[in-house]
């Protein structure tokens, strides 16, 4: 039986906090371990706080859901959108790394590290969408 | 806001971060670390991070900078109790945490300290 | 079939990476094979799973066993020396022959922080000294008494 999606406003500092537990809590009962859960919620923290710092009014949206197989969940999906104002270089901001540790950037090379998938769609005016995927593995 | 209270033992800062923290929250910590670096001249900060189970560039950078801020005010950071998940996340991130001490327990973190700062006032007085 | 398929595969994997304890706060990983991204996140895994278990404050990882050291091995090496630094243990990579250091200074790899040495023994002897503690001649001189076998301490 599927979980209906869960949607997040993001507006604020709290809300990145929000958002990152609620991922956690749905990536531990979805059967992740640890270490996958701690991958997901700082994942989550990273786009989040994009959307806080770099969005129009610094809103936007988290959409959780998990992904269905034939008999059982095969893993989980995190979309963070904004309204804007949108990457003009999608390239730029997935090369910017934080392999050093300095500069501010978008975290977007480390988020994509930790994640299976992530995908970003955007346009200039029209705002900013960020998928990220995970997958269970089974053993 | 979620304050972190900062206790003082002789001559170091001592932090506990017991909740996930808000981004104003980390900055405000540092802010008040730096502060009281500043007035008491402490010599060693430790920060006890075992309950935060998130750590992402955010905070792993704010951490870094309170340790380089720390040993420009002559003041050694040990960070104590980073999760296993929280560890390997953070250098899927790339983030290495250089110029920070960390320890597994206080325990560790204490003996670490003490060992720098005051062997032989501890020799003297039959300790450890 | 596929869950035993899938037993065995970790079976393996476990076997391949072993942590053992060598003394009280020090760990002993032998790196034996090549290390991919996968094997690298099971081992570290294990390996700070240990740390915590143990309290270890030192870990000797032993590369003897690891056949070719290129930017990819050497990254992942490095990765697993941070992720246990991170839990307040001291690294030492153990077993790097000479071929291998050069490999590693032709590369570019940074090693700096990262303390080495050519033998297992060599790096216990370290570590020893970094706890404080030596290995001096018994008091009571040899003892070659035999052990009641069968019995396990």
């Amino acid at each position: 039986m599927a979980e209906a999606d869960i949607r997040l406003p993001i507006a604020g500092d709290t809300d990145i906090v929000a958002a990152r537990q609620e991922a956690r809590l749905v990536a531990k009962r979805l059967g992740f371990g640890l270490v996958d859960q701690s991958r997901v919620a700082t994942a989550v923290s990273e786009l989040t706080r994009n959307v806080v710092r770099y969005a129009t009014d610094g809103r936007g949206e988290v959409v959780i859901r998990e992904l269905l197989g034939p008999s059982a969940p095969t893993g989980l999906e995190i979309v963070v959108r904004d309204a804007g104002p949108g990457i003009a270089d999608i390239e730029q901001v997935l090369r910017e790394g934080f392999s050093s540790g300095h500069g501010l950037g978008m975290g977007l090379p480390g988020t994509r590290r930790l994640m299976d998938d992530m995908q970003i769609e955007s346009e200039v005016g029209i705002g900013t969408t960020v998928t990220i995927r995970k997958w269970l593995r089974r053993r | 806001m979620a304050r972190v209270p900062i206790l003082r033992l002789g001559e170091m800062l001592i932090a506990t971060v017991l909740e996930d923290l808000r981004d104003t929250d980390a900055l405000d910590l540092q802010e008040r670390l730096n502060a009281s670096l500043e007035r008491t001249g402490a010599q060693a900060v430790l920060l006890d991070v075992s309950a935060v189970e998130t750590l992402d560039s955010f905070l792993g950078r704010l951490l870094n900078d309170i340790a380089a801020t720390a040993r420009l005010l002559g003041a050694v950071t040990v960070i104590v109790g980073i999760q296993p998940a929280v560890a390997i996340t953070l250098v899927e991130l790339g983030l290495e945490l250089r110029g920070v001490q960390t320890a597994l327990t206080m325990d560790q973190g204490l003996a670490r300290l003490r060992q720098r700062l005051g062997t032989a006032r501890q020799a003297r007085h039959g300790r450890g | 079939m596929a869950t035993e398929l899938a037993e065995q595969r970790r079976t393996i994997s476990e076997l391949q990476t072993p942590v053992i304890q060598v003394w009280e706060r020090i760990l002993a990983l032998p790196v034996v094979g090549s290390l991919d991204t996968a094997r690298t996140q099971e081992t570290t895994e294990t390996l700070l799973d240990r740390i915590i278990a143990t309290s270890s404050e030192i870990v000797i990882l032993d590369i003897t066993g690891v056949p070719v050291v290129d930017t990819a091995v050497a990254k992942h090496l490095l990765e697993m020396v941070t992720a246990a630094r991170l839990l307040g243990c001291e690294v030492l990579i153990v077993g790097l022959s000479a071929r291998t250091a050069m490999t590693l200074v032709h590369l570019g790899i940074d090693l700096t922080g990262v303390i080495t040495r050519t033998t297992l023994a060599k790096g216990l002897e370290l570590a020893f000294r970094r706890l404080g503690l030596e290995v001096v001649p018994r008091r009571g001189g040899v003892d070659q008494r035999p052990e009641p076998a069968g019995e396990l301490a």
